[in-house]
């Protein structure tokens, strides 16, 4: 082996845990919505900039806001308001469903923490 | 993931800021993905190469001939070392898991497959979904179903008739009402349809009518009154109403765990509403489940689980309204006839999906003096309670499963161990 080798093998070393952290870390920061309106294709929206969404159910709109890479039912024409009271969405996993309106949101990202998230 | 992304944004209308930034956000991350993939392959590749091409480049009379003297043993060890790790990096999946998701049983049904062929899981994932559908149609609490019915001749007539499948489930609802001291009551539908948390809520900003419900709360139905002798159910207290609202969600989840084991799917999360039972494990690491935090926005803590698991949790923070800044969410005390109101959340992990259904909504009544007693009785081992005062109650063996995530500063109480 040359010097240059030696170098070379050094810098790849070095960059060795970067590329594994990179790679297997779990990712636990949502990095998108997922939207899903009654039987359609659901939606992906990102997270950011902050904005406010309307979609379509049987009952009317419902309005969902995201804010600061979070996500929440701001409004629902449902009569029980679950979807609102769900609050925000901070998690990758995390859902919060209209059901009479037939929409839910989720908030997914690339490695999530966790498989399931128990509420 | 499977879930099908559109590029199609024809029901969501942007009211601010429109940036067009609701697209397919999924396609362009795997997209950067398999680029970084790529570029590390083929940067340890060019290494590799750059190596040997050093030797053979390298001037006639330096001392070496590389033609016939290779690296030494080490350094070729290392190139292949870092090959393989390269390879293992291009071929590792971000998530392996099938997911489907479907509204059914009135809730949102999540359901999670491991190690299942796409087409096998799809199946799976119809099949669930039609039981989901039949057990829904058969269940309901106050739509036309077999469970009106027979709470229609109960009424009217103190007994009833019922098939075999309906009875073996009203039979455990009653068992687990026994065990729990009536506070799981399955037959207090009157009471919680006074609440208006059937289908008809209460107008804005009032309560039931008070002597309606202390008149129900009198006639104290409890499982105790009911008598199943072959198909034919039975009642000596004409107020039994039955509502499965607390259990049945629990119940169809063992039906759908059974159902994918009758389907040769043994890696499984059947998640329903928030409410799971998990089956196998997530490849070579057990599941992974977050509880929400009831007071705030995130995660409070997780716990892993693997081999035949159900987690629940019984919140006041999903179904309920506020009259003069006060809560009345749908726990109700069948002792009080108001909502239990010393508990924020009760999690329970229990192997049965039905009995820790039951056993959550029983020890969220029973509050934070009598839920370890109750506990006991049921036969649960992993409870934790957060009150209103946001005091987490636990028994020993869930402090030692559970993950505070991060760290909890809440005052914690731990009960004797549970038997």
């Amino acid at each position: 082996m040359t010097r240059a080798d030696r170098i070379l093998l050094v810098f790849v070393v070095c960059i060795l845990p970067f590329l594994y952290a990179r790679t297997w870390s779990p990712d636990e920061q949502a990095r998108y919505v997922q939207i899903q309106a009654g039987d359609a294709e659901p939606i992906a929206a990102e997270l950011s900039p902050d904005r406010i969404l309307q979609v379509h159910g049987p009952l009317g709109d419902s309005v969902i806001e995201i804010k600061e890479s979070q996500v929440r039912f701001l409004e629902s024409p449902c009569t029980g308001q679950q979807c609102v009271h769900s609050g925000w969405l901070s998690a990758a996993g995390e859902l919060a469903a209209c059901l009479p309106n037939r929409i839910s949101i989720q908030l997914l990202g690339q490695h999530p923490l966790f498989d399931a998230i128990n509420f | 993931m499977n879930s099908r992304m559109l590029n199609s944004s024809t029901l969501i209308t942007e009211l601010s800021n429109s940036h067009g930034n609701t697209r397919d956000y999924t396609e362009k991350s795997l997209l950067r993905h398999l680029l970084f993939r790529v570029f590390l392959c083929a940067s340890v590749a060019k290494i590799f190469v750059f190596i040997r091409l050093k030797q053979y480049l390298k001037p006639v009379g330096s001392g070496t001939n590389p033609l016939r003297k290779p690296p030494p043993l080490p350094a070729h060890l290392f190139i292949i070392l870092l090959l393989s790790l390269a390879a293992s990096a291009c071929s590792q999946d971000h998530d392996d898991a099938f997911h489907d998701q479907f509204f059914a049983f009135g809730t949102l049904i999540d359901l999670t497959l491991y190690g299942v062929d796409p087409a096998t899981a799809r199946q799976a994932s119809e099949r669930i979904e039609q039981d989901f559908q039949d057990m829904h149609n058969s269940w309901h609490a106050w739509q036309a179903s077999d469970l009106t019915r027979i709470n229609e001749q109960l009424a009217t007539r103190k007994t009833a008739t019922a098939d075999d499948s309906i009875l073996s489930m009203i039979a455990e609802a009653d068992r687990l009402s026994l065990q729990s001291n009536g506070l799981f009551n399955p037959v207090i539908g009157e009471l919680i349809a006074l609440w208006g948390f059937h289908d008809n809520p209460l107008p804005i900003g009032t309560l039931p009518d008070k002597d309606t419900l202390n008149r129900l709360v009198a006639q104290r139905p409890s499982a105790d009154d009911i008598t199943i002798e072959g198909n034919r159910i039975s009642t000596r207290n004409p107020a039994v109403r039955y509502d499965l609202g607390a259990f049945a969600k629990g119940y169809a989840i063992d039906r759908a765990v059974e159902r994918l084991r009758e389907l040769g799917i043994g890696n499984a999360i059947v998640n329903a509403g928030g409410d799971l039972r998990a089956i196998g494990r997530h490849g070579d690491r057990p599941w992974r489940i977050g509880i929400r935090h009831p007071r705030q926005p995130g995660i409070l803590a997780s716990v892993e689980i693997e081999g035949d698991t159900s987690v629940f949790t019984s919140g006041d923070y999903e179904r309920f309204f506020e009259v003069d800044g006060i809560r009345y969410h749908h726990i109700i005390d069948p002792r009080s006839g108001y909502p239990a109101d010393r508990t924020a959340s009760v999690t329970v992990i229990h192997g049965n999906a039905a009995t820790a259904d039951a056993a959550a909504t029983a020890l969220f009544v029973a509050g934070p003096d009598e839920w370890s007693s109750v506990a006991s009785r049921m036969g649960i081992k992993y409870v934790m309670l957060i009150d209103t005062d946001g005091i987490i109650h636990m028994n020993p063996a869930m402090q030692a499963r559970i993950r505070f995530e991060p760290e909890t500063n809440a005052v914690i109480r731990l009960s004797e161990p549970l038997p």
